[in-house]
């Protein structure tokens, strides 16, 4: 079908996107009318003009959005040629953009509910251009279902996607499908804590503008400040369960239906309830994983795999989701495991530590913290604030050893036999494993405490993900021993022995 | 015990009375700006004369013996397989990319440079964070070792990546 898919006529985008926008208007009336029969009842206009105003308003916007998504239609033309995906667009400014098939990376299709009772799909095409800055991106909005799984099937596969090679695709076996069971990890994020109390705060205003107020807030506060030892705690309460809940509700519907596979040559992910995301990862440009561990996420048990890959794009601002996460959160032993069968070697079991140093270094850092902390907390006392700042400095100091001593303890490398392995970080615990072909040079840091101690940062640098990966705090010899033996014949060189 | 054994070249002599000449200017353009605004502008109480002083003349030292320590530690070295640079005073910095990965060479003087026949010579390679300097060689020089830098890298296979 991939015949029918490519071709040199020019193709529109599919009608049915008429009755979509229409559909998705109304959800935009409803508020307007809320808004009219609110500003009508408080002026006491009558029923007629109320109701005429409310209707007035709920044509206007329906009959713009359609004549705007009828120009848009006429407008927007696209084909598949042999070498290049071609969109020509635009109503006012017209558009010609065009994206070579080779340079085709990601195929994202999403279906809000609308579109897909429909049948139509909206397909992005990212070429994953990390380095030209401009958004290297084109989107069909609409195409149907089959059609958008044929592009899909023909810029990443470049083979036909007939009906039996899609029933294939389900008896692949999956590198991992998801398990409900681990909704129970999806509330485990600072979000959970205070997720419903922005939630609430960015509903506030809205709400009182519409006057759901009416002294709410005054009678809330008067309960809390009347009866604070059960009130607070009883808030926090429903504040958790309410942020849980919606850190469920999220996971569930952006990793429901989640299944990763391995293709000849890539690796492909399709996740999403409401919308279906779908994206194809080469394996030629995988320089290696990484095991993401918050720190509430691992006190459950749980870790979610990244993938360290070249030609990937950034992360935008406006997207929720990171593009080089390749798993929900997961059980950390089944994440271990993927880790394992993407990067296609089994990673080194246990990690090396670092020498006493480092762990000295960290420490001294939080003494000299508390220290400062303790000389801001003088100058506070001297001007006006009471005596219990001096508390701050007291119960920092023990918690900054704590962390130190942890910060130490998660340190950790080994050299696996294609990867460089580096783990660090409490809050956010992360273990790269990249592969030692992928590595494209050295930096070696040495600032003046480490010089004192012994210590080098090594930092591996690399044309994947953010271009540098650190294991920092090595023993001098140790860490110029182990930057020659991850890539031979780089640093030897350049190396003296004693 | 393994230590990196320091770039066998050094940068131009001239590097010194360059890089202390371009912070005498930033030295110079401070003090443009802080001596009227103490004047003019304050009570001109002697403490804050005092302190101005200090800075600039803090300054004007840095600018004479910051250029001179970083001359001493700050070496270069290009060999057929790789580029190998050491910079730094306080925190140090060896930087080594290997011929094959290597995606641009570029020279660059800058107007001050010019003046005292000196030039930088980049290298980049495919990560953002790979990129070295092989900071103030004789113009003519970087010249030729950009050009035979590009031959070289051209001669070699591969995407980089």
């Amino acid at each position: 079908m991939s015949a029918e898919v490519a071709g040199t006529d020019w193709r529109g985008l599919d009608r049915r996107s008429l009755a979509a926008s229409a559909v998705l208007s109304f959800t935009i009336v409803a508020p307007a009318v809320l808004v009219l029969v609110r500003i009508a009842s408080a002026n006491d206009w009558g029923v007629t003009p109320t109701v005429l105003a409310c209707a007035g308003a709920g044509v206007l916007i329906v009959l713009g959005t359609l004549v705007y998504d009828l120009l848009r239609l006429r407008t927007t033309s696209w084909r598949l040629t042999g070498e290049r995906l071609e969109l020509r667009s635009g109503v006012a400014v017209r558009q010609h953009r065009s994206i070579p098939r080779e340079r085709v990376r990601s195929v994202d299709l999403k279906a809000d509910p609308v579109r897909r009772a429909l049948g139509l799909a909206v397909v992005k095409v990212g070429t994953g251009e990390q380095a030209g800055g401009e958004h290297a991106e084109l989107t069909l909005d609409p195409l149907t279902r089959q059609e958008a799984e044929d592009l899909r099937h023909a810029l990443l596969l470049r083979a036909p996607a007939t009906g039996a090679a899609g029933a294939a695709e389900h008896e692949r076996p999956a590198l991992a499908v998801l398990d409900w069971s681990w909704l129970r990890y999806a509330p485990l994020t600072v979000w959970s804590f205070i997720g419903a109390a922005l939630v609430l705060g960015a509903a506030y205003k809205p709400l009182d503008a519409l006057g759901l107020d009416e002294g709410l807030a005054e009678s809330a506060w008067k309960w809390v400040t009347g009866d604070p030892w059960r009130a607070v705690p009883l808030i926090l309460a429903v504040n958790v369960l309410a942020g849980a809940a919606g850190a469920a509700a999220v996971f569930a519907t952006s990793w429901g239906r989640y299944r990763l596979e391995r293709e000849p040559g890539r690796l492909r992910l399709s996740r999403g309830l409401l919308t279906t995301r779908s994206m194809t990862l080469e394996e030629r440009r995988l320089r290696g994983v990484e095991l993401a561990e918050p720190l509430l996420l691992r006190l459950g048990g749980g870790a979610r795999v990244k993938v360290v890959t070249t030609g990937l794009r950034k992360r935008e601002e406006k997207e929720a989701d990171d593009v080089s996460v390749l798993t929900p959160p997961m059980p950390l032993a089944g994440a271990l495991e993927l880790a394992g069968q993407v990067s296609g070697s089994a990673l080194p079991a246990r990690l090396h530590g670092r020498p006493k140093a480092a762990l000295h270094r960290r420490l001294r850092l939080g003494v000299v913290e508390t220290v400062v902390l303790a000389g801001v907390a003088g100058l506070l006392d001297l001007w006006w604030l009471p005596a219990w700042i001096w508390l701050l400095p007291l119960v920092n100091l023990p918690i900054a050893l704590l962390y130190a001593r942890a910060e130490y303890r998660a340190l950790g490398h080994a050299l696996g036999e294609r990867h460089l392995v580096s783990r660090q970080g409490v809050a956010a615990r992360r273990t790269v494993a990249l592969e030692r072909r992928g590595i494209i040079g050295w930096r070696i840091k040495e600032s003046y405490f480490q010089r004192r101690l012994g210590l080098i940062t090594l930092t591996a640098t690399t044309a994947a993900g953010p271009g540098h990966y650190d294991v920092p705090d090595l023993d001098g010899s140790a860490g110029l021993d182990l930057a020659a033996r991850t890539v031979p014949g780089l640093l030897d060189k350049f190396l003296t022995k004693r | 015990m393994t230590t990196l054994r320091p770039p066998r070249h050094a940068p131009d002599p001239r590097a010194v009375a360059c890089w202390t000449a371009e912070r005498l200017i930033l030295t110079a353009v401070l003090a443009a700006v802080v001596v009227p605004a103490y004047w003019f502008l304050t009570d001109r109480p002697l403490w804050l004369g005092a302190v101005t002083a200090a800075v600039l003349l803090a300054c004007c030292a840095m600018s004479v013996i910051g250029p001179r320590m970083l001359y001493r530690f700050q070496r270069w070295e290009v060999t057929e397989e790789a580029v190998y640079t050491r910079t730094g005073w306080l925190e140090r910095v060896w930087r080594v990319a290997p011929m094959s990965r290597i995606q641009t060479v570029d020279t660059r003087r800058g107007p001050l440079q010019n003046l005292f026949g000196l030039a930088d010579v980049k290298v980049t390679t495919a990560s953002s964070a790979g990129a070295i300097t092989l900071h103030a060689l004789d113009a003519a020089q970087a010249a030729e070792l950009a050009e035979r830098l590009t031959a070289i890298t051209q001669a070699t296979p591969g995407d980089a990546t």
